[in-house]
């Protein structure tokens, strides 16, 4: 996972994330709109029409007081804790189940 | 070049002059056989 | 956020599961079923070395057939990339059999041992050497450890009237599964997929319950269900964990 900053202001954020797709992108996309303090956030898989960039380009937009980047890790961490629960309770339900 | 002879199964050496006949039996009919050496195969 | 979740199970066979899991989101579940199929790595054959192969098929043929061979996966010892060697001698006649095949590591070995490979007729015969690699299923779908993945969402059924007599008698077909208003939960299959056979004489509403999603899923062998739906679980959490690292400095 390459990061890459296309476009920063105070409230604003655009950020390559190399080498993801939909399978995380999306996830990261729903964990961030429910986060506190984020106005619109979106990912692009560029197709080809824009000159061969295929790297998804995350965009978020946050209210104000509210730094993107805080947003960013805040939502990554809640995809982390969400998934840390799920895993474990997946495993308890086969660990009951013979 | 190994070949084999179509009607009397024997290994035939050819070279740029004898032509395409088998030494033993003068049959015209000569098959190539695989090359012995191990072939790698990616599997696409 | 407080997200909780329920899992159950709704059926359980030895390569197959129905799972229910409550309190997800849409984007989630369409998460963890494509990392199950794009994300989590299985051994399969990838480079394979003939000695001899005077069978009828060519040699890229009986590769392609042996890359589609599912292998055992000890996911906690290898990592991507690792390789492990198999090998094979059979001289016909006979039939050439994935079961057959020699394995450098016993627990990396083909997952069914009946897969045929060729058919050797007399004189014939096939000696090779192959290396698998463990490797994910973007990389190539041979290396797809899930074969059958997918989700619906759970269905209430909700009776809210009686059929009028001369009602127009048409089917109403529901597919997956239902939950219905004493709380159990019922594949459709076992009413054959028609709520009349399970509500005579009912005028039901069904709605799909909200953050239920009943994932069907089905193992080529290479890896149990549990270790498919733990794996794409956390090749997740390792990414979300990365990004908020990243993020962080």
């Amino acid at each position: 996972m390459e990061l890459r900053v296309v476009d920063r202001t105070d409230n604003e954020l655009r950020i390559e994330i190399a080498g993801e797709n939909h399978t995380f992108m999306n996830v990261l996309k729903g964990s961030l709109l429910r986060t506190d303090g984020v106005a619109a956030a979106t990912y692009d898989v560029n197709p080809e029409q824009s000159g061969g960039q295929t790297e998804p380009i995350l965009s978020i937009n946050t209210e104000a007081g509210v730094r993107p980047l805080d947003a960013l890790e805040e939502a990554a961490r809640g995809v982390s804790d969400q998934m840390g629960s799920l895993g474990a309770e997946i495993e308890a339900a086969f660990a009951a189940e013979p | 070049m190994t070949y084999k002879c179509s009607r009397c199964k024997r290994d035939v050496q050819l070279d740029e002059y004898g032509g395409v006949r088998c030494p033993y039996c003068g049959h015209r009919v000569l098959l190539k056989e695989r090359a012995p050496d191990v072939k790698e195969v990616d599997v696409v | 956020m407080t997200d909780q979740f329920d899992v159950s199970f709704v059926t359980r066979e030895e390569r197959s599961a129905r799972l229910l899991i409550r309190g997800l989101t849409p984007a989630t579940a369409n998460g963890v079923r494509r990392a199950m199929i794009a994300d989590v790595p299985t051994f399969s054959i990838d480079t394979v070395r003939f000695v001899e192969n005077s069978s009828v098929m060519f040699d890229e043929m009986v590769g392609l057939r042996l890359g589609l061979v599912p292998l055992t996966t000890p996911l906690e010892d290898y990592e991507v990339g690792d390789t492990v060697t198999l090998a094979l001698q059979k001289t016909g006649p006979g039939v050439a059999y994935s079961g057959d095949l020699e394995t450098a590591d016993d627990r990396v070995q083909p997952a069914d041992d009946d897969i045929p490979i060729i058919e050797l007729k007399e004189g014939q015969r096939l000696e090779f050497e192959a290396d698998a690699v463990l490797d994910t299923g973007k990389e190539h779908a041979k290396h797809q450890g899930g074969v059958a993945v997918g989700y619906r969402h759970l269905q209430r059924v909700r009776v809210v009237g009686d059929r009028q007599e001369f009602d127009d008698p048409e089917p109403q077909i529901v597919r997956g599964v239902i939950e219905t208003e004493d709380g159990d939960v019922v594949h459709t299959d076992e009413f054959d997929n028609d709520l009349r056979n399970r509500y005579p004489g009912k005028e039901v509403a069904v709605e799909d319950v909200p953050g239920a999603f009943v994932f069907h899923v089905e193992s080529d062998g290479s890896l149990s269900v549990e270790e498919l739906f733990v794996r794409a679980v956390d090749s997740l959490r390792d990414r979300a964990d990365e990004l908020a690292e990243a993020v962080a400095i």
